[in-house]
């Protein structure tokens, strides 16, 4: 059954239906709130009322079941990196990251730190960096139209064509 | 009380484990403390002289004397004075009484000087790294010969 599957989803791949799909796809980008440096703050002000950007289909979730994106948001210290790695576990597939902020991207202010992982792109499958610290709201809007198109385009690493 | 009269109290009680006692200026004073005699200074400290809150306690390295300072700061709410313990510890084998029964806010500080520096506290309530994972015990990241930084280029910049 699951050999299947997986052959529907492999024919499906070559066909229009994956365009649907990816135009359904790319306009409901959850993601997950998981403010981890003051970047956070800015992740969280980005889901507020003011930018609003559920008008996008980009809407902030609370648990990581519900989530289609996560956004790094801050340092990745040696301690969180196992906790960062089982909230990703836990979403669904397709899933896409955003490496948001200088943090997430290379260490930022915390680079050559005792205690923060460097380029977490080694971890994680990151599609969209989005740099500054922390960068505006509107960059993170951006970073979010960026993943729409690379989606649109299938050039995504969420998903496997 | 003003400075001198705390610094002569407390040289009059603990002659041999207090030394160089010094007024840096007209509300701190630094003095020097011998490691054995930590915790009873602490309690006289806090239950005659009334200096009820340790401010913060933390680790200095000196590599080259081959010494760790472990400084208290301990402030009053009756005297306008600031009082700066240092205790000298070796650098080989640092260890020290921990004052957790007199200051109980003294747990997570020492928990955090012991997880940088090493500095075995004995007889604390919980001794166990406090922010830092647990495998990189025994590296002491503060200390000033501390050699594990990561130092990779940050590739997506260049
Ligand atoms: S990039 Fe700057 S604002 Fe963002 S988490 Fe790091 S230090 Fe904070």
């Amino acid at each position: 059954m699951l050999t299947d599957s997986n052959a529907i989803a492999d024919f499906i791949k070559k066909t229009k239906i994956q365009d649907v799909l990816n135009w359904g796809r790319k306009n409901s980008l959850w993601f997950m709130v998981n403010a981890m440096g003051c970047c956070g703050v800015e992740l969280l002000a980005t889901g507020m009322a003011h930018y609003d950007t559920d008008r996008f289909g980009i809407i902030p979730r609370n648990s990581p079941r519900h989530a289609d994106v996560m956004i790094i948001s801050g340092y990745v210290t040696k301690k969180y990196l196992p906790a960062l790695k089982r909230i990703w576990d836990q979403m669904p597939a397709p899933k896409w990251v955003i490496c948001f902020g200088d943090c997430a991207i290379s260490g930022g202010p915390f680079y050559e730190s005792y205690s923060t992982h460097q380029n977490v792109d080694d971890v994680f499958p990151v599609d969209v960096f989005v740099p500054g610290c922390p960068p505006r709201c509107e960059a993170l809007i951006q970073g979010f139209v960026e993943l729409q198109k690379k989606i649109e385009a299938k050039k995504d690493k969420g998903t496997d064509y | 009380m003003d400075a001198n009269s705390i610094i002569s109290s407390l040289t009059g009680k603990f002659p041999e484990d207090i030394f160089d006692a010094n007024i840096e200026s007209e509300i701190r004073i630094v003095a020097k403390v011998k490691p054995e005699n930590v915790v009873e200074v602490c309690r006289y400290l806090k239950e005659d002289l009334s200096f009820g809150h340790l401010c913060c306690e933390f680790g200095v390295d000196y590599p080259d004397r081959n010494e760790i300072e472990v400084i208290y700061v301990i402030g009053s709410y009756e005297h306008p004075v600031v009082l700066t313990m240092k205790a000298i510890l070796p650098r080989d084998n640092p260890e020290v009484e921990s004052v957790v029964p007199v200051y109980w806010n003294a747990n997570w500080y020492e928990r955090e000087t012991y997880e940088l520096f090493g500095v075995k506290y004995l007889n604390h309530p919980d001794l166990k790294p406090l922010v830092l994972p647990k495998e990189m015990l025994g590296e002491w990241p503060l200390r000033k010969d501390y050699k594990g930084f990561p130092n990779k280029t940050a590739r997506n910049l260049v």
